[in-house]
């Protein structure tokens, strides 16, 4: 591909510009299985330089794909064509927090916790929260309709985004939605753009709602034998009316792992259960808890322990916070791969789900951890397996196949908050046929050159194995 | 391009697997933080190293100047639940690309022969035994670094009595960039009254997750030093020049310090305090304190205590300006 370096230096400065092959590689591949390197990589500073690229990659036809922290689970900015790496994180200002309008407007490169200690003196709060919120972008997440740990009660990124600024592939800027809370002049494009995974446009500037921090949190943990038994008092606790701000799973599988990596000494039940529940009156928090606690005793969870105090809160969430990662630990000779990572089901489906997860993954051959915000139905996933053996690459295929019909067939989504990228792409596309067309045409209304994130969500190859090489070295 | 046969670290390729690139180790990567590209980052550098070893990727001159940028702050390793070990691999990696006949700077220190007068101070100093002295020919001596072994802590810098040793500028680790912070930040701050040097090791991390400094407007202005003992003597005499009514030093409590810089900080600044005396300046206007890691809030109110000290000394009486510069 023939990109014009000169032209780019020229625009973002040459500092903010590099073909060089250390660059190339590193910016090759995200959280997720896939590789393939770009043929440069731009960091722009401003609007205008963000215009002034697109002009050029649509005039010359060149795919641009932007990208925040590079935590994203499914491939989605692994360029397949190569093209420009558009790396967001240096437009990284806070422009404005307004307390009397409960707005902050960013910049797309701002860290979603570094904007929560920004509005903390304030007494406010920005309450999407992945677990990856210490590097994740406000336009990642943006990008992902990432949710998190809080999503149960405060909601995904879509509830929060009032209006953007967007760089269309044509160079336009518009303005989307609007500085107050609701809209209803004209199509709500700000959503429109929320989950497009950078197909669409590059977010440039966000204003997002905020909320006031609740003066009291009290975070509990509950012990199950059996995962089943967990999987039906989260169903419970949400069917009950109770009003939790955390709502989370873990299995033994995870437990496991945290304990291997972070030496936590949490007894090795069969799962465990996170609760928490805020307000700013303590009474109205005892009462959630305390409904919460009965629900689990109900269910058989036993040694229920609880704490308001911040120091014990990390402490007890550390392991949740890092399971991720620490999934790697679990077993020698197998490691944690990001597939099948946050399919979400309807809140009465999360016991079966759980247990027929266990069950895909033993008939073949891999480990699969689960855990997850399911107080929001959203179950997370992990496929661990030894990822130099061919075999279990073929293993890992039919785990999605099987899962993902199954997910589908008790009404649930392939994806809850991480995105569709490339790995999820043949699954989601298999159950939503009814609007793969439909995306696609708005998909040519505002990129009819292709070159914004191509071949992603609609456009991703049918197999995600062969989508991109593999960024392990697989040899027999 | 020399050819490389990475017999050190190929066996990490298993540890190398287990990164799952969430990229958490670079929320606190100094370098990172400096240079702000994906290559800077631990897991930038995994991968890279990765590539080569699985033969994916040719070793080059861009790769290796990346390979050989660290600090060895290990906030990437104590971060990482994947339990891989960071740092170790870099420095294999390294080995074999030295061995291989690259030649490497990063983060590496540099002796400008033309200045080092070959006292050797700097030797024991190093806790890694990177610095020795040459014997070239009969009357001939010099010191040489180990760029396998240097961590880039850059004690060295600070101790070398001759200015002859340097290291990567942009990360604001080199001395007179260390001055140019102290002076910038009491030029913007005209109200700042304390200076605090902050160690990348054990404060930092805590500082940089308690809340934004930029948006809280402190009577002090926080300096992040690689190490409490890369605190030069002249760096606190710039800050009295520059009009700061005292200066603290937040290291990490002995027997904690990977490199023993505190002990060298302290020993230093007992020295200063003497030379303050004989010039009139209280000597109480320069701390030196120890915390851990996580000790963010003991900071805090430690760095309180002294503004508080400081108001009732008020500012310095005499013209710092005229004595030292005189």
């Amino acid at each position: 591909m023939k990109i014009d370096i000169e032209k780019l230096n020229n625009i973002a400065g040459e500092n903010n510009v590099s073909n060089n092959i250390a660059d190339l590689y590193a910016y090759s591949s995200d959280a997720s299985v896939h590789q393939a390197m770009p043929t440069v990589v731009v960091r722009p500073n401003t609007i205008e330089e963000v215009q002034k690229i697109m002009r050029y990659a649509n005039k010359n036809k060149i795919p641009v794909i932007p990208r925040g922290a590079g935590s994203g689970t499914s491939g989605h900015t692994v360029p397949i064509d190569g093209g420009i790496m558009l790396d967001m994180k240096q437009m990284n200002r806070i422009l404005k927090i307004s307390p009397e309008d409960m707005l902050v407007k960013v910049e797309p490169g701002v860290v979603d916790d570094d904007l929560n200690r920004a509005l903390k003196p304030y007494g406010l709060f920005y309450p999407p929260a992945p677990a990856s919120s210490r590097i994740a972008t406000i336009g990642g997440e943006i990008a992902a309709n990432a949710s998190g740990v809080r999503s149960v009660k405060y909601g995904a990124t879509r509830d929060y985004v009032l209006g953007m600024k967007v760089v269309l592939a044509n160079g336009d800027l518009v303005n989307l939605g609007s500085n107050t809370r609701v809209h209803s002049s004209g199509y709500q494009l700000e959503r429109l753009i929320v989950g497009s995974e950078g197909t669409l446009g590059v977010v440039v500037e966000a204003t997002m709602g905020i909320r006031p921090l609740p003066k009291f949190r009290c975070l509990a943990v509950a012990n199950f034998n059996k995962l089943e038994d967990a999987g039906n008092a989260i169903s419970d606790i949400i069917s009950s009316g109770a009003n939790p701000s955390m709502l989370e799973l873990m299995d033994n599988i995870g437990i496991v792992a945290v304990n291997k990596a972070l030496d936590l000494g949490l007894q090795e039940v069969g799962a465990i259960i996170l609760f928490e529940a805020d307000g700013n009156v303590k009474e109205a928090v005892d009462f959630e808890i305390e409904k919460m606690k009965r629900i689990c005793e109900k269910h058989n969870g036993f040694r229920i322990e609880m704490s308001y105090d911040l120091a014990e809160r990390t402490k007890i969430f550390s392991g949740r916070k890092k399971l991720f990662a620490a999934l790697s630990r679990y077993k020698e000779g197998i490691i944690c791969t990001d597939l099948a990572d946050d399919m979400g089901v309807p809140n009465s489906k999360i016991a079966q789900t759980a247990g027929k997860i266990h069950e895909i993954a033993k008939r073949n051959n891999v480990i699969m951890a689960v855990y997850g915000h399911c107080g929001s139905g959203v179950i997370h996933t992990k496929i661990m397996l030894d990822p130099k053996k061919k075999s279990q690459w073929k293993d890992a295929e039919h785990v999605i196949e099987e899962l993902y019909d199954y997910v589908h067939s008790v009404g649930g989504v392939t994806s809850a908050e991480h995105g569709i990228g490339l790995s999820k792409a043949p699954p989601w596309k298999k159950a939503r046929s009814d609007i793969v067309p439909v995306m696609r045409n708005i998909k040519k209304a505002l990129d009819p050159n292709n070159i914004l994130n191509p071949h992603k969500l609609m456009d991703a190859p049918d197999d995600w194995v062969k989508a991109t090489n593999l960024r392990y070295k697989v040899v027999a | 391009m020399p050819n490389v046969k990475f017999k050190r670290s190929a066996k990490w390729e298993k540890e190398l697997n287990k990164c799952i690139r969430c990229g958490y180790c670079y929320e606190l990567c100094p370098l990172f933080k400096s240079f702000n590209w994906e290559s800077d980052t631990p897991r930038g550098k995994l991968l890279l190293i990765y590539g080569m070893i699985t033969g994916e990727l040719k070793p080059n001159q861009e790769i290796v100047d990346k390979i050989f940028s660290c600090f060895y702050c290990k906030n990437c390793s104590d971060n990482c639940s994947a339990g891989v070990p960071v740092t170790d691999i870099l420095t294999d990696a390294r080995a074999d690309l030295i061995q291989a006949g690259f030649e490497v700077e990063g983060t590496i220190v540099k002796i400008d022969e033309d200045l080092c007068s070959v006292c050797g101070v700097c030797v024991p100093l190093c806790k890694y035994e990177a610095l020795s002295i040459k014997e070239q020919g009969k009357d001939e001596r010099k010191i040489v670094v180990d760029k396998v072994e240097c961590r880039g802590c850059g004690l060295c810098v600070a101790a070398c009595p001759s200015g002859a040793i340097s290291q990567i500028e942009g990360c604001e680790v080199t001395l007179p960039e260390l001055h140019a912070k102290v002076s910038e930040l009491l030029k913007e701050n005209k109200d700042m009254k304390a200076l605090v040097f902050i160690c990348n090791w054990s404060l930092f991390p805590g500082m940089q997750l308690s809340e934004s400094p930029t948006l809280v407007k402190t009577p002090y202005g926080l300096i992040v030093s690689m190490c409490s003992g890369r605190v030069a003597p002249e760096l606190v005499l710039n800050a009295f020049e520059e009009g700061a009514w005292g200066v603290m030093v937040a290291g990490c409590p002995p027997e904690e310090c990977d490199h023993n810089g505190n002990y060298k900080a302290r020993r230093r600044l007992v020295l200063l305090k003497n030379v303050l005396k004989e010039l009139n300046i209280e000597p109480e206007r320069v701390k030196i304190d120890w915390f851990s890691t996580g000790e963010s809030a003991k900071l805090s109110k430690a760095i309180d205590g002294f503004v508080n000290d400081l108001d009732k000394l008020g500012p310095i009486k005499i013209d710092v300006k005229k004595i030292i510069g005189g």
